[in-house]
Order: C-alpha cells, then sequence, then structure tokens
C-alpha cells in the first residue's frame, strides 16, 4: 500500500520541474518580477484608480520616456560599460527639439530627426572616448555628464524665455506629447517596437550576440574576432540615440527647458537597470529585464509622490530598495547555481525484483566465468574512452576518443593509429550504411556521418519540441547508439533530455524515463522522436525481421523491442526485463543471435535505493557528489541472447586486468571486439567457433553471406 | 359680530406674535455653501515643501477651508520639475475639485493646467503662474517687485561705482523671467547703471552665495545685489557679510515677509530692503476665491481672474513693527 502511494506520488508529479523551470534563463528574472507584482499590489491597494486606464495610460507615458533611456542603459552595461551622461544627454536633447521648434520653427519631423542626431552625436562623444581610446567608462562619462550639463545651463540662460514663451500646438507635436492610440499613449507604442526589436536583437541577431559576449569577456571576444571597439562606441551611440528619444517625447509632452531637467536621472535609470538584474558589470540582460526594472523604479516613485510622501522621503525609499535589490539580486546570482544544483536532481522510484544469480555455483545463464581474462589488448595508453569500436570490410578498427576524433587502428596488427576524422564532442555508438559512410552519435552533439574519405557532416542535431517538456528537449543532448534500417532510417537513442555528457551517471541515481529514442531520416533529412520516456535507452539494434528494433534500457535494466514497421508498428515489446547489470549496445552476433554489453553489474544497495526516492534525494543534497550511491559501472560482462528474450551465452572477466569495463562489443571475422567508455585500450578476444568470415554490416547489407 | 371677530383675531395675533419674533429668518445661501464645499478635495502641489511660502500657504489654506469639510490632497515634488509634472497629470486622473498649483517653470504644467480645467477642475495658480491662465490667479506681480527692488538699488547707488548684480532664480520660473524684466524696465532708465553679473542660482543659497562671492573678488567696489527671493538669498548676504560689505553693498529682495527669513534678516542688515508679498494674506485670498468658486459652480476655465498681492516693503523702519512679518510656528497652530 505504501509502496503503491510511493510509486503513485513519484509518478504523476513532476518533481523534475522545479530544477529545469529555474535553469531556465528567464528565471534570473525572476526576482524582480516578484518584486514589480508587489510593488504593483501594494500601490494598486493603498491608491485608488492606481489601476484605471487613464492611470495606466499616465504611467505607461511616462514608463515609455525613462522606458528608452533605459534601454540604452542596458545595452551600455550589458556591454560592459556604464553611461553617467544620459541625465544631461536627456536635458540636451529634450532642448534641441524645443529649440530646434520653438525657436528656429523647424517642422516637427526635422526635430525629432534633429533630436535623435543630436542624441546619436553625445552619445558618440562617450562612444569614441570609450570604445576607440579606451577610456574608463565611470571616468568618462561622469566628465561629460559635467560637460553636457555646463553646456545645458549656459545654452538655457539664453534661451529659456524664448522657448518659455512659445506655446507649441500642431497636430503631430500633440500626438508625440500626449496623442494615444486605443487608449494606448505614443511613448509606450513606440517603446513596445523598439523592444521588441531589441529583444530580437539581443537574443537572435549577431550584433547582439557580440554585445553580450563582449560584456562576458572583451578579451575573448577580441581573440574570437569581434569588432571590439566599434561594437563598443556603437553601443554609446545607441544610448545616446534612445535618450534622445526619451528627450524629444518629453520635449512634447511638457514643452519644457527648467534648469532641473534631466537632474539625477541617472541614478534613476542606473536603479532601474540593476533592481530589474542587468548585472553592472556586463554579459547578461535583457529586454525584459530593463522594462521591468524601469517600471518597478517609476511605481516607486510615482506611488511615493502620490501617496504625498515628502521628497526626501522618496528619494531614501528608492535608495533603500535600490540597496535591498542589489543584496538580493548578487546573492541569487552568486547561489542561483548551487540551488539549481541541489534540486535539479529528483529521483523517483524504480522498482526491480531480484535479479538473477551471477554468483559461480548458482548456475543459470549469468554464471560467472573467466572467458575474458585473456583478452588481447589494442593501443593501450594511447586511446581514450572508446564507447563503441566498429570494423570496415578491410578489417581495419575504429573507435571514438575523448578528444572527439575518431581513431582508426590499421589493420591487420591494430599497431598503427591515425585520427580518422576529427568532430569535437564526445563519439558514441557507431554503424556503417550501405555506402560505408560512418554515422556516429556524438555526445553533446547529435548524429555525425562521415564519408570513408574522412569528410564529416552533420546529419541532425535536433528533434521536434515537445510541449509537455519543461527543459528545451529539441537539441540533442546525448545521443547514444543507431542502427540504420533498409530504407535508410537511422533510430538512434537519446539516453537523457535532462543532463550533459558529463553528467550521464546522475540518470542512474534519477532512475526516471528521461531518454527517447529519435529517428533520423536520411532520405528527407528530418527528425523525429519516436518513443520517450525510456530509462537511459542505450544499444540499439535493427531485428531480424527488419521492421523493428531491439533496444536496452540501460537503467531498466530490460531489452525491448520496437516496431517502426509493419502490422505492429508502433509497439513496444519487452523481450527481457530485470537482467542482472546494466544492459549497454547491442551488435549482431554471426550466429544471428545478439552480443549485449552488460556495463555493470546490479548491487542490493542500489536496488534497494531505487525503491527509495526520499532517500536518495537526501542523499543528493546533503552528500557530497564524489559519496553519492552510484550504480557500478565498473565490471560487467557481454552476454549472447536471442530475440525470444532468452540468454545463449555469457563472457565474463573476473579480474578485470586486461580490459575492466564493457560498454560495447563488436564480433568480426571470429573476434568480439570490446570497447569501454573509461578505458584506454580496446579488447579483442577470440570467440572460438565463430564464423571467420563474418563482417557485421556487411552481412546487414547483404554484402557477404 | 364681525368686529368682534377681528378683534379675536387680532388677539390670537396678539398672543402668537411673540413666538414668532424668536424665530429668525432662515438664510438660504449658507446651506447651498456648505453643501458645495464638503467633502470637496483641494490638491495642492508646491514646488517643494520644507520652505516658509509653501508651508505658509498649506496651513492658511487648511485653516481657511478644513472646517467647512474640505480634504486636501498634497503632492511634494521636492524640486523636481518631472516629479512635479507626473503629480500633475495623476491628480488630473483623481479629479479634485479644486488644484492649487505652484509652477516650477512657465511652461512645463501649462498644457497640464489646461486639461485638468478642461476635466472640470478649478486650477488656482499661486505666485508662479504658468504660460496657461486658469480660473485664478493669486500671487505676487513679479514686474512690479523687479522695477521696486532695482530702483531701490539704482538710488542706492547714487555717487557709488553704479555696479549692480543680479542673482536670478531658476531661469524660466515666472519669478524670475517676470522679476528680471522688471529689472530691464528699470535698468532702461538707467543706463549709468552696469550690471556686471547676472546669473540663475536655481532658488539655491549655496548656488547664490557662491555667485556672490566671486562677483564680490572681481567687483569689490560693488554697489548693490538685485535678488530675486530671499530664502535663496540668504547665501547672497552671508557672502556680503562675509566680504565684509555689510552696509555697503545694498541688498534687495522679495519674500514671503516670514519673520525668520525676512524681518530678522533685515533687522540684522543681510537685507536692505525685503519686498514681501504676505503669505497668510495670499492664503486667505486663495482660500476666499476656492469658497467663491465651489459656491458659484461656474464651470472650470469659463472665468478667469487675477489676485495680485499688494507689496509691503520691509525696510530697517517696519521691521521691528510686529505685523510686518508673519511667524510659520504660529501659523501652523
Amino acid at each position: 500500500m505504501r509502496e503503491a502511494l510511493i510509486r503513485f506520488r513519484y509518478r504523476w508529479w513532476p518533481d523534475h520541474w522545479v530544477g529545469e523551470i529555474l535553469s531556465k534563463r528567464w528565471t534570473e528574472t525572476a526576482i524582480p518580477v516578484i518584486v514589480l507584482i508587489i510593488v504593483g499590489f501594494w500601490l494598486s491597494r493603498a491608491i485608488p484608480n492606481f489601476l484605471s486606464v487613464s492611470s495606466l495610460a499616465d504611467t505607461a507615458r511616462q514608463a515609455g520616456e525613462i522606458g528608452f533611456i533605459g534601454l540604452g542603459e542596458a545595452l551600455v552595461v550589458i556591454v560592459g560599460g556604464i553611461d553617467l551622461s544620459v541625465g544631461s544627454m536627456f536635458a540636451l536633447t529634450d532642448f534641441c527639439a524645443l529649440y530646434t521648434l520653438d525657436v528656429l520653427g523647424w517642422p516637427v519631423p526635422l526635430v525629432a530627426l534633429a533630436t535623435l542626431v543630436c542624441g546619436a552625436l553625445l552619445g558618440a562623444v562617450n562612444g569614441v572616448l570609450i570604445g576607440y581610446l579606451r577610456l574608463r567608462a565611470f571616468i568618462t562619462t561622469l566628465i561629460t555628464l559635467i560637460i553636457y550639463r555646463s553646456a545645458f545651463d549656459i545654452l538655457i540662460q539664453d534661451h529659456s524665455n524664448q522657448i518659455a514663451a512659445a506655446f507649441p500646438d500642431f497636430p503631430s507635436w500633440n500626438f508625440l506629447g500626449g496623442g494615444d492610440l486605443l487608449g494606448v499613449p505614443s511613448v509606450a507604442l513606440f517603446y513596445i517596437l523598439v523592444a521588441v526589436f531589441g529583444h530580437i536583437l539581443m537574443t537572435r541577431l549577431r550584433p547582439g550576440w557580440h554585445i553580450m559576449a563582449i560584456g562576458g569577456s572583451r578579451r575573448s571576444a577580441y581573440n574570437s574576432g569581434i569588432p571590439v571597439r566599434r561594437t563598443i562606441a556603437l553601443c554609446y551611440v545607441a544610448c545616446g540615440a534612445l535618450t534622445g528619444v526619451a528627450g524629444l517625447f518629453f520635449a512634447a509632452r511638457l514643452g519644457t527647458v527648467g534648469g532641473d531637467i534631466g537632474v539625477g536621472l541617472e541614478v534613476i535609470v542606473l536603479t532601474a537597470t540593476v533592481l530589474g538584474g542587468i548585472t553592472l558589470g556586463g554579459g547578461k540582460g535583457s529586454v525584459t529585464k530593463s522594462l521591468v526594472g524601469t517600471l518597478i523604479v517609476l511605481l516607486i516613485t510615482n506611488g511615493l509622490t502620490t501617496l504625498n510622501a515628502r521628497g526626501g522621503v522618496n528619494r531614501m525609499a528608492l535608495a533603500g530598495i535600490l540597496l535591498v535589490a542589489a543584496m538580493v539580486d548578487i546573492r541569487w546570482q552568486k547561489n542561483r547555481t548551487r540551488i539549481i544544483s541541489k534540486v535539479y536532481v529528483s529521483p523517483t522510484y524504480n522498482n526491480l525484483p531480484a535479479p538473477p544469480p551471477t554468483e559461480v555455483g548458482a548456475g543459470g545463464p549469468f554464471e560467472q566465468n573467466d572467458k575474458l581474462s585473456d583478452v588481447e589488448v589494442i593501443g593501450l595508453g594511447r586511446i581514450e574512452a572508446p564507447e563503441d569500436v566498429i570494423l570496415d570490410r578491410h578489417d581495419n578498427l575504429y573507435a571514438g576518443s575523448r578528444h572527439g576524433d575518431i581513431m582508426r587502428f590499421l589493420a591487420p596488427d591494430y599497431q598503427t593509429m591515425e585520427v580518422f576524422a576529427h568532430i569535437g564532442g564526445q563519439p558514441l555508438g557507431m554503424a556503417f550504411d550501405r555506402n560505408d559512410n560512418l554515422y556516429v552519435c556524438i555526445g553533446g552533439m547529435g548524429l555525425y556521418a562521415i564519408a570513408p574519405d574522412g569528410k564529416v557532416t552533420k546529419a541532425t542535431d535536433e528533434t521536434n519540441r515537445s510541449w509537455t517538456s519543461v527543459n528545451d528537449d529539441s537539441r540533442l543532448r546525448l545521443a547514444d547508439d543507431l542502427d540504420i534500417t533498409d530504407d535508410g532510417r537511422i533510430f538512434f537513442s537519446e539516453a537523457t533530455v535532462r543532463y550533459e555528457m558529463d553528467e550521464w551517471p546522475v540518470e542512474g541515481i534519477e532512475a526516471r524515463g528521461n531518454g527517447r529514442i529519435v529517428c533520423y531520416d536520411t532520405n528527407t533529412g528530418k527528425t523525429h522522436t519516436a518513443l520517450r520516456g525510456l530509462k537511459f535507452p542505450n544499444g540499439i539494434c535493427v531485428a531480424s525481421d527488419r521492421k523493428s528494433i531491439l533496444f536496452a534500457e540501460t537503467f531498466g535494466c530490460s531489452i525491448k523491442r520496437y516496431w517502426f514497421d509493419g502490422p505492429k508498428q508502433g509497439k513496444v515489446e519487452t523481450v527481457m526485463d530485470n537482467l542482472p547489470g546494466y544492459p549497454d549496445n547491442i551488435n549482431l552476433a554471426s550466429d544471428g543471435n545478439y552480443w549485449l554489453a552488460l556495463v555493470g553489474i546490479r548491487s542490493p544497495a542500489l536496488d534497494l535505493a531505487w525503491k527509495m526516492p526520499g532517500f536518495r534525494l537526501r542523499m543528493v543534497k546533503r552528500v557530497p557528489l564524489d559519496e553519492w550511491l552510484f550504480p557500478n559501472l565498473n565490471s560487467g560482462c557481454v552476454v549472447k541472447f536471442n530475440e525470444k528474450g532468452e540468454i545463449l551465452e555469457s563472457l565474463w572477466d573476473m579480474k578485470g586486468v586486461n580490459h575492466p569495463m564493457i560498454t560495447s562489443m563488436r564480433e568480426h571475422r571470429g573476434y568480439l571486439y570490446l570497447g569501454g567508455i573509461s578505458n584506454n585500450r580496446i579488447g579483442r578476444h577470440k570467440l572460438p567457433g565463430a564464423d571467420p568470415n563474418f563482417i557485421q554490416y556487411d552481412r546487414r547489407w547483404g554484402k557477404q553471406a | 359680530m364681525m368686529k368682534c371677530g377681528l378683534a379675536a383675531l387680532g388677539l390670537l395675533a396678539a398672543s402668537s406674535a411673540p413666538a414668532l419674533a424668536q424665530k429668525g429668518l432662515d438664510e438660504p445661501f449658507q446651506a447651498p455653501f456648505r453643501e458645495a464645499l464638503a467633502g470637496k478635495v483641494v490638491a495642492y502641489v508646491p514646488v517643494s515643501m520644507n520652505f516658509d511660502l509653501t508651508e505658509g500657504w498649506w496651513a492658511g489654506l487648511k485653516k481657511e477651508l478644513e472646517p467647512y469639510g474640505v480634504k486636501f490632497e498634497l503632492r511634494d515634488p521636492n524640486w523636481n520639475t518631472n516629479a512635479g509634472a507626473q503629480a500633475v497629470t495623476s491628480l488630473i486622473s483623481e479629479k479634485p475639485a479644486v488644484m492649487v498649483i505652484h509652477n516650477p517653470d512657465v511652461q512645463t504644467y501649462a498644457k497640464l493646467l489646461q486639461r485638468a480645467e478642461n476635466e472640470g477642475i478649478y486650477v488656482i495658480q499661486i505666485n508662479m503662474g504658468s504660460a496657461y491662465r486658469s480660473s485664478a490667479f493669486v500671487g505676487a506681480n513679479w514686474i512690479e517687485i523687479g522695477e521696486k527692488q532695482t530702483e531701490a538699488v539704482v538710488k542706492a547707488c547714487e555717487g557709488k561705482s553704479e555696479k549692480i548684480a543680479v542673482v536670478q532664480g531658476a531661469l524660466s520660473a515666472a519669478a524670475s523671467a517676470y522679476t528680471l524684466k522688471g529689472v530691464e524696465n528699470v535698468l532702461a532708465k538707467h543706463p549709468e547703471i552696469k550690471v556686471v553679473a547676472s546669473q540663475a542660482a536655481d532658488w539655491d543659497a549655496a548656488k547664490a552665495k557662491a555667485i556672490t562671492q566671486t562677483v564680490l573678488k572681481q567687483n569689490p567696489d560693488l554697489c548693490g545685489i538685485v535678488g530675486f527671493w530671499d530664502g535663496m538669498d540668504i547665501g547672497t548676504a552671508a557672502a556680503v557679510k562675509e566680504a565684509g560689505l555689510t552696509g555697503k553693498v545694498f541688498v534687495a529682495t522679495s519674500g514671503g515677509g516670514e519673520r525668520k527669513g525676512a524681518c530678522d534678516q533685515v533687522k540684522n542688515g543681510g537685507f536692505d530692503l525685503d519686498m514681501s508679498y504676505d503669505v497668510p494674506t495670499q492664503a486667505a485670498q486663495m482660500a476666499g476665491t476656492i469658497k467663491w468658486l465651489l459656491s458659484s459652480g461656474v464651470k472650470a476655465g469659463s472665468v478667469k481672474g487675477s489676485e495680485y498681492t499688494s507689496l509691503v516693503p520691509i525696510t530697517k523702519d517696519n521691521a521691528d513693527i510686529a505685523t510686518t512679518c508673519w511667524n510659520l510656528g504660529d501659523l501652523k497652530k
């Protein structure tokens, strides 16, 4: 009963979502958004009519103006700088707009253009000084803050009364200042347009990525060939232009050149930027953060003014909130990854019956022996992490290496080793197609094809996004093993959609069905997910009927069969379950049966722990990673089975001196070649009585008997 | 019988007459007046609180209007024009009955005030008006102030260096721009007077002090200073005093006539002339205007009038008289 409850709870309650949601980039914005919601809620209770249409429109109008400056400031902060001169630039562009309109009498479109150009030029001064001459941003903009302010003071001394005397009344000017479209203020509309563009720029376009890269690490960006100086300079120009836009709308709204225009604005804008979660120092930030920060600051200042707070209180509150926000933000940014690592692993219930015996003398098909103890060793110390091995028609031996290479050992003595192809990532399962192209699953990258001449092409690295997954599962994280059907479809397993290549053993602690089988069609180039919810699907081998595949579920300790064609299309049947170990790759044997590698043997401790998800959760939270109860992945065996699910033979190595870990095996001309992902060698075992002419993929493609 | 009846009636009348005589006549206008005021909201947006003028108006208005059940809303932009504009904007959507506005400059609120009156809110502008003329303006005539101050300075300069300085407030504020016009009007008649400096101190005493210090260093023979506000010119006077020129440099300024800010300063020689626009009187005039507007029920913006304050020149001669100045502490009581 209790077990049933536990099973039910872990089956239906999505524990793993917490970690996945927290790992989303947008949760960095979570704290600011929560603050915004609290502030908004508090003000809507404290101020009557706060949520009325006209009040919201007024807020939006102001938010638009400060929002533009906020966007500019965000850009500059993301690229790793700071702009303190925005307040003065705002005043000057405001003056520019009103001077050209009221004194020079220019038409409104020309006024708008002049104001933007004025802003851009003012920003360009900062840009050239900081971007090209590489002065410090803080000092430089502090100085331009003073210079621009002085220029403004001098200008208004002469012209403020001329401007004050004018009462400009043009429809287009009034639309900028007070107009709306369906109740949305003109400035807010324009802001939305710019913000959407800004979002696309920062997330989807090359210049935005360059800006992020420079902010993250200027030196690395420079070394990658990004035009660092120009990009930085342009960010300041953009900041100036955006400030100009704000100045234009402000001029149209209030038409004033009072001496205090823009004084202290840099503090408000910087507060908004930091509150939104855009880190001073660069490399992090988004349009949403800028908007959220602006809204928080604006709501607080406006709210306090409306609530009769005396001026000093207002600033004090803003400063206090900035302080608290900065503190929370720093703690959050700093601890976010730690929190994620604490909650990301979410073990679930995995009940297996007691395994069949393997002890010597216990009998049964899994009884241990020492058949593999005399394994020959190939490439000792020269190859690292050959997860899978494969041989071509000319008896050359191929294996992946941890360095992202496909290595080739030349027949007949396998003493000469060469790099056959360099791909990157971690090469895992391999298979030859009809035309001798070698298809390889690359952990962290996807499915790649290598032509016989060593030319590498990407087959696929993404599949369809499933709607119920929080993690973006369209990218392939851990493509594992594959086989190719007669009509050119490649079925490959992806062990997990929750962990990266280097963390794969953690799946053994979680024991959830996080894996899937993906199908790539070489004829159409399309990829789709065929099966999901599998417990670390691993080895794949096309079955004898050519309409189904056999696949291993490593942490389900079972072999299943999936029909992709024929009358049973779409069906999954269990071939064998409750294996004594964790099954890995499956390959064809010369007698028509299948070889299966058991990468490790089950232990009673983990079997028990698998029934106790709460225990494992406590373990991952309280115990350091290297002390976790991991599945045994060190010693295993090779077994031969048939499609009926009978074990025909098992090959063990009691001491594991020559070849400790087995993740894969491949029969070739009377020998069994062994691979192991944590090994520095390839093993070769003579199979007594095996077909001396057997070449797996020649038989597979009918090129030989 | 008839006579008898009349006599009886007369008797009846006579007997009931004393009762009638005790009943007063119901004044038909006071009840609607009370009704018109009760629960009405008066919103007040000064450029900032915490100085004599704005505190004085606020206290005076409350004293006059609160007994009639008028409610008050205060918005303090704290010298921030943008915050003030926001406050006025949000007030418009809150729709108080009356807005009392103290403009930071002649332009910023102008359109907003127009919008407010279109929405049916009476707008009273106090002391510093805007380019928009609203229902009422209560305040000083800055041109007159500028003229009187300058005339006094010019007179004091007779036979001296004839060099004067002008310490302006915030350039586009009404109290600065219009006063400057008054200064110019007088100077046009006195070409012999040389203005050695005319700078904006933005209503800031520290700035005014700094400006005056520089001017006095360059022109130790300066004979007079026209300052635009006594709250700011405390700095001007301090600079004059530090230079040891008290009594030699004639300092003219203007202000609300608060005891500490005006009379005391004149008495101790800081100012030689302080043109006072007596804040309690202005507050009373505003309150009267509000009463009149609310009880009249006229459409906002349909009548427009001005109430320029009669000025009180404070000099050593009248600074000692108790009624010349007022006391903020007393007004608040």
